[in-house]
């Protein structure tokens, strides 16, 4: 089996060691970071979104396979830093203020990382002040807000205000999702986009890419 | 008919019997506090102000129950975790330093000695409370948190999503130690005067069929027995998309499964059964909060017709803070000018 289809499985069925070991040995004979990231990666964690819409895969699975990319990751982030290759875009990620629910964050950083982009996560519980200092630090493309409860969903409309204020907004795409929020919601505060779902994430980011 | 109380009504369709018109028993946590005009963290630290708060607002839209539950963290603070607490919103679990964040702790932590001095005796405080003042005119709910819920606040939900693969044998020990701190909790709740047990186990709802059937579904089953041993009726409220885990939840033997908005009452009724009663399931946000009387009326009416009899008139999970009190009123008021009918044979 060729260690392109060998990471794939590996990640598809959530196996961090045999991923680190296949991503190694791929290494060690020459196959280049982004041959593996668009190669197998991004496949297999498009793969573990279909399985989720369609209720084969749960929370569960998808931590397991974003462990599994991760740990294959950790090992190509340095070559293509050394190298000078970049991810296709870069997001930074967040729960808002308020509010320490990081299992959807995770799910769709998880998600966002595994399908070629660069994903800086701030966790749970992070200010506005802390998402523009990122922004100016990092210079993502976009910016992921969180929130599972309506009472911290202001906070949503608080981070955007702030990147306002701080004269970042029109450098960004702020996208936010949450069980409570709504597409009505995101047009309120003036986000650029919502999805309900990790998969529906990935989609938006690469609907923003396409059309730039 | 004659006019029921709130508590004869649910205790009737409860029996399969006919009552006046359909029971309505929607979740109220911050919409109660406001209600009152306190911020939420009195509501949550002093069962005083819970009772005043649940018993007006039962009173100002005609609710046929009052609740005591509150936060999921009644429990693990007792236990020793750490809690993040706000003024006017739920405390929530920190899980960068869940209390079993390390797995060796579970073995050292022993369990609870008595249920005394903490939030959890707070809660039982508020049943005595309201059972006191709702005599029978209402009925009242404890809750406890299921065994996979307080699994994921004392473990860390991240964490426990992973065990269930790396380490299942933790998983069953740790669901052992939190089927006993619920089984207690229950029976004091229940020696206190509640009607019923609500179970709300809201992270099971993150896991699939294989995983629910293997782990969560046998400890939920201990529990639903040992609160129906102790003479307790139950009402499972596990929130978010339980669509594949329905023909489980149907098993329980729960007097109550509540169905939250993401799932179809139709699915809901024919996994579960016709025996089932079944509570829900309007979509607290986007339906009942965001729409109109008119269309909440419309909406379920819909729900009706899906589900049948046995039905307790509910939002799928709690009642949002700014709700439009016109709003909730046309949800009383649905249940209100419905009837139900017997479902025992002649």
């Amino acid at each position: 089996m060729s260690h392109s289809k060998e990471l794939y499985d590996a990640i598809l069925t959530g196996n961090a060691k045999k991923a680190h070991v296949v991503t190694q040995a791929a290494i060690e004979v020459g196959i280049a970071p982004m041959e593996l990231i668009s190669g197998s990666m991004v496949p297999a964690m498009d793969e573990v979104g279909r399985l989720f819409e369609e209720e084969e895969y749960f929370v569960p699975e998808l931590l397991l396979a974003g462990r599994a990319m991760k740990s294959a990751m950790e090992l190509l982030r340095p070559l293509m830093v050394a190298s000078g290759e970049k991810m296709s875009a870069r997001v930074v990620i967040g729960t808002v203020k308020g509010d320490l629910h990081d299992i959807g964050k995770n799910i769709v950083g998880s998600m966002l990382e595994g399908s070629g982009f660069e994903v800086i996560d701030l966790g749970a519980d992070v200010t506005p002040e802390r998402f523009v200092s990122a922004v100016e630090g990092r210079q993502p493309e976009f910016v992921c807000l969180s929130a599972l409860l309506t009472v911290t969903m202001p906070a949503m409309k608080t981070t955007i205000d702030a990147l306002e204020t701080a004269g970042l907004r029109t450098k960004v795409k702020v996208l936010i999702g949450g069980a409570p929020v709504t597409t009505e919601y995101a047009r309120q505060i003036g986000a650029d986009g919502y999805s309900p779902s990790a998969s529906g994430a990935v989609e938006l980011v690469r609907g923003f890419l396409a059309g730039s | 008919m004659h006019a029921m109380t709130g508590r004869e009504r649910i205790l009737a369709v409860l029996a399969g019997e006919r009552a006046d018109h359909l029971p309505c028993m929607p979740i109220t946590m911050t919409f109660a506090s406001d209600i009152l005009g306190v911020n939420y963290l009195r509501y949550v630290r002093d069962y005083r102000v819970m009772a005043d708060a649940q018993i007006k607002t039962a009173e100002m839209f005609g609710f046929d129950y009052v609740s005591t539950i509150s936060d999921p963290t009644r429990e693990a603070a007792d236990l020793g975790a750490h809690i993040a607490w706000y003024d006017d919103r739920p405390p929530a679990i920190l899980e960068d330093e869940a209390l079993l964040a390390d797995k060796s702790v579970l073995a050292r932590i022993g369990g609870l000695q008595a249920i005394a001095g903490g939030r959890m005796e707070d809660r039982v405080m508020g049943i005595g409370l309201l059972r006191e003042r709702a005599g029978d005119e209402l009925f009242v709910e404890g809750w406890v948190e299921g065994p996979c819920a307080e699994a994921a606040d004392l473990r860390g939900i991240n964490r426990l999503m992973m065990d269930f693969s790396d380490d299942p044998d933790f998983v069953r020990d740790l669901f052992d130690f939190t089927l006993e701190i619920a089984t207690n909790f229950a029976t004091a709740q229940i020696e206190a005067g509640a009607d019923i047990i609500g179970i709300g186990d809201a992270a099971a709802s993150l896991v699939g069929p294989v995983i629910y059937k293997e782990f969560v579904w046998p400890w939920e089953k201990r529990l639903v027995e040992s609160i129906q041993a102790n003479n307790g009726r139950v009402r499972l409220h596990i929130c978010g998309n339980t669509r594949r885990l329905l023909e489980g939840m149907g098993t329980l033997g729960c007097e109550v499964v509540d169905i939250d908005y993401p799932v179809s009452m139709q699915l809901a009724r024919s996994q579960t059964g016709p025996i089932q009663t079944l509570a829900g399931n309007l979509d607290p946000v986007r339906e009942l909060r965001n729409g109109s009387p008119e269309t909440i009326a419309q909406s379920l009416a819909s729900i009706q017709q899906q589900v049948g009899q046995r039905w307790i008139v509910a939002a799928g999970c709690e009642i949002v803070r700014d709700t439009p009190y016109e709003n909730v009123r046309a949800l009383v008021n649905f249940a209100q000018v419905h009837e139900t009918e017997s479902m025992i044979d002649g």
